[in-house]
């Protein structure tokens, strides 16, 4: 006790004293490196004290100190600095340059951290600078085209959708295929980033080898994406930032041209169906002409706003940041809203043998979304009533739900809609809390123990209503019930706890040095799923979320009769592992992983599995005879190992627990009656999708760092890949999962920066990026004799192949279509099963990645990044909609229709509009090319110097413009090219323009 | 402080070596093993619940329905069944997808509940609940094959033509089995359906599988494979026993509010797993019966997105009681409808037969044996024997049936010839059974002996040019689907001729 109070007293006077001495002088300066870039965080220390702050953004700082103190510089990578401070001076800008002898720069490798040049594995890291001030909901999203080999696409353009991401391809056909993502030490949801705030969030690693990944082993499959978010400096003063972004969202541009309400009267006139027939010209032209896409969609705004506080003492720092984000979708009805708090707080002991830390978030968000959107739904999908809705029919024809009852249903689908905006209500919300807690005790200089202890809590809560006096609800309800609205609530919480105990050991002897380390990870979480459904809701006194007006169930009837549902399921892990890495004289390295893991999903059948790697490297730069080469680093990687994938079923934790076993249910039966059914047949051989990779690659930086870049060339195995196995339909299912066959996924992955100009702080800087990568994707021993399964692929082809018939386009004899048979012979009537072939083409990327600049001048900043991706087809059923010629009279249609096959235009691409054989074959007729290449983001903006500001106590202030796919080249004609899905009438996502302004205090 | 937290540590790692199988060893709630599942009788009167719940007729009318003449194009069609319409038919059709899996689904049911049986011993007193439990089994198992056989085999008359798998056992998932012959097929249901009559209690029961339900496929399937002698036996014994509705009756019993007529049907009711639209316009069906048609309810404001054929409307009678059962009054009827400016907009045939039950719209039981059934059985077996005109003629039960569904002493019909007979026969039981998924496969066995055909109205098929299908086509048999290729490749040998 006596002695804490010693230390509190202590530090009170240190303080007295700082207060003291800042009244002496202030010293500013700006830090940059060797290629005049400013250097952010530097750490500055008052030699002999624990004054110290750090330089902002900006490479500026500012400090108090006397003349003839020593202020010492220092930054990871670079040589350290002293300066003692001269009488009179009160300026002192310093160029730092980069430490040789050791790269020290902090290299995330799994469960410990290892330098740049130290580090084996192949892996990438991205600063916040990357992330940072972006406009979009999810972090993820900003992600895209930034690390090589990570392919992100976001099929919605709800604020805050889930992205699917993919690192070197796809490694499971109906397994999770994406990373594992850990934020501070907590293995988090990989789908569901909305609630989050990416402003949070300091560095992103991306692991990518097995070197790297195998240590994760029963999670690692797919790669792992390590966050960690922003922490404070020790002996560093209060340092105040806020931003605000205001951000306007809009629908991207097609290439449909879609028909005006007179053109599509005078279509539907010349076909004879719809409308139009019967019409005068003069009626036609005075018809009304109004575009459903301006209406369904909108320019969403988007505030976001975040103030963060961080600072730090001699034992202690704290982090602590609020975030408010309000985004409008460009889809009426859609929105998110979120509320952050987090807490990052880290210490040591005295002697600094005992360190811990914690990180805790609370994150809070309601988000209007509509559902159905890819549906074919007339009455639900507000997308369809955008794209498909024709233009002679206006808002000004809807009155209310009841009067369109009776009417040309097909032909009011904008109408149902607009009922729809008015009478349904969908809401998430959602509140997610990620904490950990980490602690660390060095034994001895040579052994350290250390825990880490994470949680991850999802709570949803989704509402949604319809009112009874919608259009649905009297449709459905029928004329006896006239209360047929009705309320939905689900409640889903999702909690996993994840602990990582380890012993560490590291010794060095001469050139010798030697790490290794003993783990136990313990992994578990509870899913829990409550609901109802109410049918029956008087208008009088229900309020959507609230029970006042449900109509109980009465004798008369069952139409009020509520339902109920739960479910509740849990899924745990455990493995132990250890990893040893030895090195000599930083030249040769070695590292070994070997894991055991054990996951309840295989507990019948396979429960243990092992998983490894060794990974290697030469770092021929520090070799004697590369003394005096262009080479400032040059580094050989190679690695091989294993990692396993566990979700083999589904992509969460909780799907297929139990297939090793057979299971009856019971529920519903004949008439009502409740029955007994078989629900699952047992799969008794149950076991991991195991991923085997070989990595090798070279780091790589010449002609004073200018060029800096790596290259990685990777081969990639899944084996007993679980996947759909057909089997006959005497056994009650057409097919069965089981794991059978190989996917292999060989590719390349390229990174290059090269510095163009360096010209200093007051100078002018350019620096040019390149991210790649090539993904070639391979299924083999597919399981059944002809090597070939419908829907998943062929041996030697790609995952999801598309085997169809080949359209050969319009027969110019009779405006018919025309199909190439199996033999590539031209027929009207191909045969729907033989003459379907394998096109080699699917829905993945062969090539992706980005390119793009960064330039300043004197505070000035423009930076601009364009994503590429090649290798996609997808089918475009909106064209295919627009097209059809049974639509006319209902739906819209675009100007393509209009040269349709007549015997006076027999060389067209549309059949003609009597043709009899449309629409009756499946082909590839409207399989489209989506490779593009896109504006992704740009950013310009200024940086006051500090001159300007210190008047206004003011410590930085940065204004800045920024835009989100502001351009995209692609043959693709809808609205979205980055979408990889084959369904239409899909919510696009948005291009976004922002201006915001950050400021330090 | 240092040694503490050294021990603090130490005993944390020893919790975490220690308790790793709560993690691993995780029984997940509310699951029921197999060995579980039937225990007692009562189990084995819930697994037959799920075998009745396997079996469904939406898919046939559905198909039928949209195949023949039987439906147009409705004027709230989105594009559904187009193809169906224009006689496209292929293996990768949805109909020969749905029966196919269907079907076999409920035989594995069926399966699993006999196997089951074969462990349980009943005791004492529940040895009649038992015995009716299997009984009913074995009745839904011929049903099944039955049902599969009529659509999947080319000639129900030969019994040397390929007919479908029989199944009388819970198959392996790797067993790949290829098609017995009718005879094999035939002889499973008939041994079926004889340890069904020795089992079961009920001689008759609306809703649930009865001795008289037996008998009327016993009756079904001699008729269909031309054995009219016993067919003729057995159909006037169930037509002694189920007296024809009167113009009131038929009325109710469309509305399920009457069971004067029915032998055996399927009851749908609400919250069942039949309660729901289904998939429009698609074999696979499986909702409402009357969301075959329209998307909504019954009437105009149902978006009916199919209905009647003209050729169809035009054969009906409007003193007929089935002129009110089968067109809703909400119709729009336009006399001279061949000059309509707008034929889809002007003359809208609305499907009535499925207004709904029980408040729900469109949802209505699915007859599968009516007493009218044995009526137009025993005039084919009439018809057959030659025994056309006169007293107990084919004739003289046409006239019994126009008697009852008119409500008058209509005129007795006189044929030239077997071939009239056989036509008149098909062009009753067209208006009988419309939408009742009878018309398909009283073509493909009677089209040819009746000289009647797929005959649809110009109107109806001028924007396709699908107008008239023979009975000899190909298509009066259906393919197997390419989903069962996949897991048996074997039988792509064994494909349907046209196919």
């Amino acid at each position: 006790m006596k002695s804490k109070i010693t230390m509190c007293f202590a530090i009170g006077l240190l303080f007295l004293t700082q207060l003291a001495m800042a009244q002496q002088k202030t010293i500013t300066g700006t830090v940059v490196d060797q290629s005049g870039l400013a250097l952010p965080g530097v750490n500055i220390i008052l030699s002999g004290t624990s004054t110290g702050t750090q330089t902002d953004f900006d490479g500026n700082y500012s400090i108090s100190a006397s003349p003839g103190q020593v202020l010492m510089f220092s930054f990871v990578g670079l040589k350290q600095v002293k300066r003692t401070v001269q009488a009179g001076e009160v300026v002192i800008n310093l160029t730092m340059e980069l430490d040789s002898e050791s790269l020290d720069e902090v290299v995330v490798q799994g469960y410990r951290t290892s330098t740049k040049e130290k580090s084996s594995i192949a892996s990438v890291t991205i600063s916040a600078s990357s992330i940072e001030n972006r406009p979009n909901a999810s972090f993820v999203q900003t992600l895209s085209g930034q690390v090589a080999g990570l392919n992100i696409s976001t099929n919605s353009g709800q604020p805050g959708a889930n992205s699917t991401v993919n690192l070197r391809g796809v490694n499971s056909i109906n397994g999770n295929t994406e990373p594992l993502f850990i934020i501070d030490g907590t293995p988090v949801d990989e789908d569901n980033f909305r609630s989050l705030n990416p402003q949070d969030i300091a560095s992103i690693s991306v692991l990518k080898d097995a070197g790297a990944t195998a240590i994760y082993g029963n999670r690692g499959a797919n790669g792992v994406v390590i966050i960690e978010t922003r922490q404070g400096s020790y002996n560093a003063p209060l340092q105040v930032n806020a931003t605000s972004i205001l951000s306007f969202s809009t629908l991207q541009s097609n290439d449909y041209d879609a028909l005006s309400g007179p053109e599509q009267l005078g279509l539907e006139r010349d076909y004879g169906s719809g409308r139009g027939v019967g019409m005068t010209d003069a009626e036609i032209a005075a018809s009304p002409n109004f575009d459903w896409v301006d209406f369904f969609f909108r320019t969403g705004v988007t505030k976001n706003n975040t103030v963060s506080l961080s600072s730090g003492g001699d034992k202690s720092t704290q982090f602590t940041s609020l975030g408010f984000y309000d985004a409008q979708g460009i889809l009426k009805d859609s929105d998110l809203k979120r509320f952050n708090i987090r807490n990052n707080v880290a210490g040591r002991s005295e002697n600094n043998r005992f360190n811990y830390g914690s990180n805790f978030s609370i994150n809070y968000s309601t988000s209007n979304e509509p559902n159905n959107i890819g549906a074919g739904a007339i009455n639900r999908n507000y997308v369809l009533g955008a794209y498909q809705s024709v233009p002679y029919i206006t808002p000004d024809d809807y009155t209310n739900g009841a009067d369109l009852l009776p009417t040309d249903i097909f032909l009011n689908t904008p109408l149902l809609l607009l009922d729809r905006l008015k009478t349904y209500k969908r809401i998430d919300e959602e509140v997610k809390i990620i904490g950990s807690f980490n602690a660390g005790y060095k034994i001895t200089d040579d052994l350290a123990a250390r825990v880490v202890m994470s949680a991850d809590y999802q709570s949803e809560f989704a509402t949604s209503s319809e009112a009874s006096n919608s259009f649905n609800a009297l449709y459905f309800g029928g004329g006896g019930n006239p209360l047929a609205g009705n309320q939905q609530q689900y409640s889903t919480r999702t909690f996993s706890y994840n602990q990582v105990t380890s012993l560490n050991y590291g010794h060095t002897w001469g050139d010798h040095t030697l790490e290794a380390g003993l783990y136990t990870e313990y992994f578990k979480a509870h899913y829990r799923y409550f609901g109802y459904s109410a049918d029956g809701l008087d208008p009088k006194t229900f309020s959507t979320g609230d029970g006042s007006g449900f109509v109980d169930d009465n004798a008369a009837g069952d139409f009020y009769t509520d339902q109920a549902f739960a479910n509740i399921l849990n899924a745990g892990l455990f493995s132990y592992f250890t990893q040893v890495d030895y090195d000599f004289k930083t030249t040769y390295g070695l590292t070994g992983t070997v894991r055991r893991d054990a996951s309840y999903r295989f507990a019948g059948s396979d429960k243990w599995a092992t998983f490894y790697s060794v990974a290697g490297r030469w770092n021929i730069s520090n070799e004697s005879f590369m003394d005096g080469s262009v080479f400032d680093a040059l580094k050989l990687r190679a690695s091989y190992g294993t990692a396993g994938n566990q979700r083999i079923s589904g992509d969460d934790y909780f799907s297929a627990p139990d297939l090793t076993r057979n299971f009856y249910a019971t529920g519903t039966g004949y008439a009502g009656n409740n029955s007994v059914f078989l629900s699952q047949i047992a799969n008794t051989t149950l076991k991991w999708e195991t991923v085997t990779q070989a990595n090798i690659g070279l780091d790589f930086e010449v002609f004073s760092r200018r060029l800096r870049g790596s290259v990685d060339v990777y081969h990639k195995k899944t084996s007993d890949l679980f996947q759909s196995t057909p089997v006959s339909a005497i056994n009650a299912t057409t097919s069965i999962n089981a794991n059978t066959g190989d996917l292999y996924n060989k590719g390349i992955d390229l990174t290059l920066n090269y510095d163009v100009l360096r010209g200093g702080p007051e100078g002018f800087n350019l620096g040019v990026t390149f991210v790649g990568n090539y993904n070639d994707n391979e299924l083999d021993n597919i399981p059944n004799e002809s090597g070939e399964l419908i829907d998943t692929g062929r041996n030697g082809g790609p995952l999801g192949e598309y085997y169809t018939i080949r359209y050969a386009g319009v027969n110019p004899a009779n405006g018919n279509v025309l199909f190439y048979t199996k033999d590539g012979d031209v027929t009207e009537s191909p045969d729907a099963d033989t003459d379907r072939v394998w096109l080699g083409k699917n829905l993945t990327a062969e090539y992706n990645g980005s390119f793009g600049l960064n330039m300043d001048y004197k505070g000035f900043f423009l930076q601009t990044s364009w994503n590429y991706v090649i290798g996609v087809d997808r089918y475009d059923y909106d064209l295919y909609s627009l097209q059809n010629r049974d639509n006319i009279g209902q739906f819209r249609n675009n100007s393509d229709i209009l040269r349709a096959w007549t015997p006076d235009n027999r060389i067209t691409d549309i059949p003609s509009l009597t043709s009899t054989n449309v629409n009756i074959f499946d082909s590839d007729r409207y399989l489209k090319n989506a490779d593009y290449v896109r504006l992704r983001f740009a950013s310009i903006g200024y940086a006051f110097p500090r001159q300007y500001l210190e008047g206004a106590g003011i410590s930085s202030l940065r204004i800045f413009a920024n835009g989100e796919n502001l351009v995209t080249f692609s043959k693709w004609r809808g609205y979205d090219a980055e979408a990889t899905s084959n369904s239409s009438r899909i919510y696009p996502t948005p291009r976004v323009i922002s201006v915001g302004v950050e400021i330090g205090l | 402080m240092r040694k503490y937290s050294l021990i603090k540590i130490l005993s944390l790692l020893a919790f975490v070596f220690v308790g790793c199988e709560d993690a691993i060893e995780i029984d997940q709630p509310g699951r029921l093993d197999a060995d579980a599942a039937f225990q007692t009788v009562e189990d084995l009167q819930s697994g037959l619940y799920g075998v009745y719940d396997d079996t469904d007729l939406t898919q046939e009318i559905q198909f039928s329905a949209i195949f023949t003449d039987e439906l147009a194009i409705g004027f709230s069609n989105g594009g559904q069944g187009i193809s169906d319409y224009g006689f496209v038919l292929n293996a990768g059709s949805d109909a020969p997808q749905a029966f196919w899996t269907r079907w076999y689904t409920a035989i594995n049911s069926a399966n699993r509940v006999l196997e089951a049986a074969e462990t349980i011993m009943p005791a004492e007193g529940e040895e009649s609940l038992y015995n009716d439990i299997l009984g009913q089994t074995y009745a839904l198992r011929a049903f099944a094959h039955f049902q599969l056989e009529s659509y999947f085999t080319t000639d129900y008359t030969d019994d040397s033509a390929l007919g479908v798998i029989a199944l009388d056992y819970v198959p392996t998932i790797d067993q790949q089995l290829l098609r017995n012959t009718n005879g094999e097929v035939f002889a499973l249901i008939k041994s079926d359906l004889d340890k069904a009559q020795n089992l079961i209690s009920y001689q008759s029961n609306a809703t649930f599988i009865s001795k008289d339900f037996v008998l009327a496929l016993k009756a079904r399937m001699a008729a269909y494979r031309q054995n009219y002698t016993e067919a003729a036996t057995y159909a006037s014994t169930l037509l002694g026993r189920y007296p024809l509705a009167d113009r009131t009756e038929y009325a109710a019993m469309f509305a399920d509010q009457d069971n004067t007529e029915i032998i055996f049907k399927l009851e749908r009711a609400k919250g069942d797993n039949y309660d729901g639209q289904g998939s429009t316009g698609s074999a696979f069906a499986g909702g409402w019966a009357g969301a075959n048609f329209a998307f909504g309810g019954p009437d105009l404001a149902g978006s009916p997105y199919f209905e009647i054929g003209r050729s169809l409307y035009n054969a009906l009678d409007m003193d007929d009681v089935r002129y009110d059962v089968n067109v809703s009054p909400t119709s729009v009827i336009d006399p001279n409808y061949p000059d309509a400016d707008n034929y889809t907009a002007d003359d809208i045939l609305i499907v009535n037969k499925y207004r709904g039950s029980e408040g729900v719209p469109l949802m209505n039981d699915l007859k599968v044996f009516r007493s009218s059934e044995m009526l137009f059985i025993l005039a084919e077996a009439r018809a057959d024997a030659g025994t056309i005109n006169g007293a107990n003629s084919t004739a003289s039960l046409i006239k019994q049936i126009r008697d009852a569904r008119f409500g008058t002493d209509t005129e007795l019909p006189t044929y030239a010839n077997k071939a009239e007979a056989f036509g008149a026969i098909l062009d009753e039981s067209r208006i009988e059974f419309a939408f009742e998924g009878h018309r398909y496969k009283d073509l493909k066995r009677l089209g040819e002996r009746a000289n009647r055909q797929i005959t649809k109205d110009p109107l109806d098929c001028g924007f396709n040019g699908a107008c008239t299908l023979s009975p000899n086509d190909y298509r009066f048999t259906l393919p197997l689907p390419i989903i069962e290729f996949n897991g048996n490749p074997g039988l792509r040998e064994q494909q349907n001729p046209g196919y």
